[in-house]
């Protein structure tokens, strides 16, 4: 599936490798694609939100988590993790976005696998879904970017 | 947060704010881990004596962090 990804859609997964790496984490998640395509100023544009803002929500989301078992960690700065080590796997979760994202582009009866069809997966996650968490907490109106990915 | 309290609380914690707490902790850990090996390394701490501290073998501190 891999090779039918456009440019821009591999650089995206590229990133989103990058984000579960510099954040510890040991599966590449929904989450990440999401950080990963806010490394486009194309989706960044789409969703009305920055990269930075993304990743400020997701530390957000986790000091809250944190203090809700106790745990202090305002203050703590994120550090340089090493790019050694094995790739994080896919998380179930990423895996389904990228089944539909090819359900996407073969309903388009497209060759290629663009940032579009990746931006429609990912907004077709539905609660619980750590992507669907950050969306949420950037105050995405989903149905509004949509709308907006359609008619782009 | 008295020790009784937080156990308490912690059984009543929505899964989503609960669960989302148990990835922060992974997150937290890697990234204090990350910091203090470096540390240690500036320090002089051999590879051995990281990962006995850590409780992992000599090699996979080494694998991971080597620079």
């Amino acid at each position: 599936m891999f090779e039918r990804f456009a440019d821009d859609t591999r650089k995206i997964v590229g990133f989103a490798m990058d984000e579960a790496r510099c954040s510890g984490d040991k599966r590449l998640g929904t989450d990440h694609l999401l950080l990963g395509a806010l490394h486009d100023p194309g989706p960044a544009g789409l969703l009305g939100v920055t990269l930075d803002q993304a990743r400020a929500a997701a530390a957000r989301l986790d000091r809250t988590a944190l203090a809700s078992i106790g745990i202090d960690a305002h203050g703590f700065e994120r550090v340089h993790m090493p790019s050694r080590g094995k790739k994080p796997p896919f998380s179930s979760g990423a895996r389904s976005v990228m089944e539909g994202m090819l359900r996407y582009a073969m309903d388009q009866k497209s060759r290629q696998i663009t940032t579009a069809n990746l931006l429609l997966s990912l907004l077709d996650r539905e609660e619980h879904d750590p992507a669907a968490v950050l969306l949420k907490e950037l105050g995405v109106d989903r149905a509004g970017v949509r709308r907006r990915v359609l008619s782009s | 947060m008295e020790t009784d309290d937080l156990s308490a609380h912690i059984h009543s914690l929505d899964p989503a704010v609960g669960l989302r707490a148990v990835g922060a902790l992974h997150r937290l850990a890697e990234q204090v881990e990350a910091a203090q090996v470096r540390a240690a390394r500036q320090q002089g701490w051999t590879w051995e004596q990281i990962g006995d501290a850590l409780g992992v073998s000599r090699q996979s501190v080494h694998a991971k962090y080597r620079e």
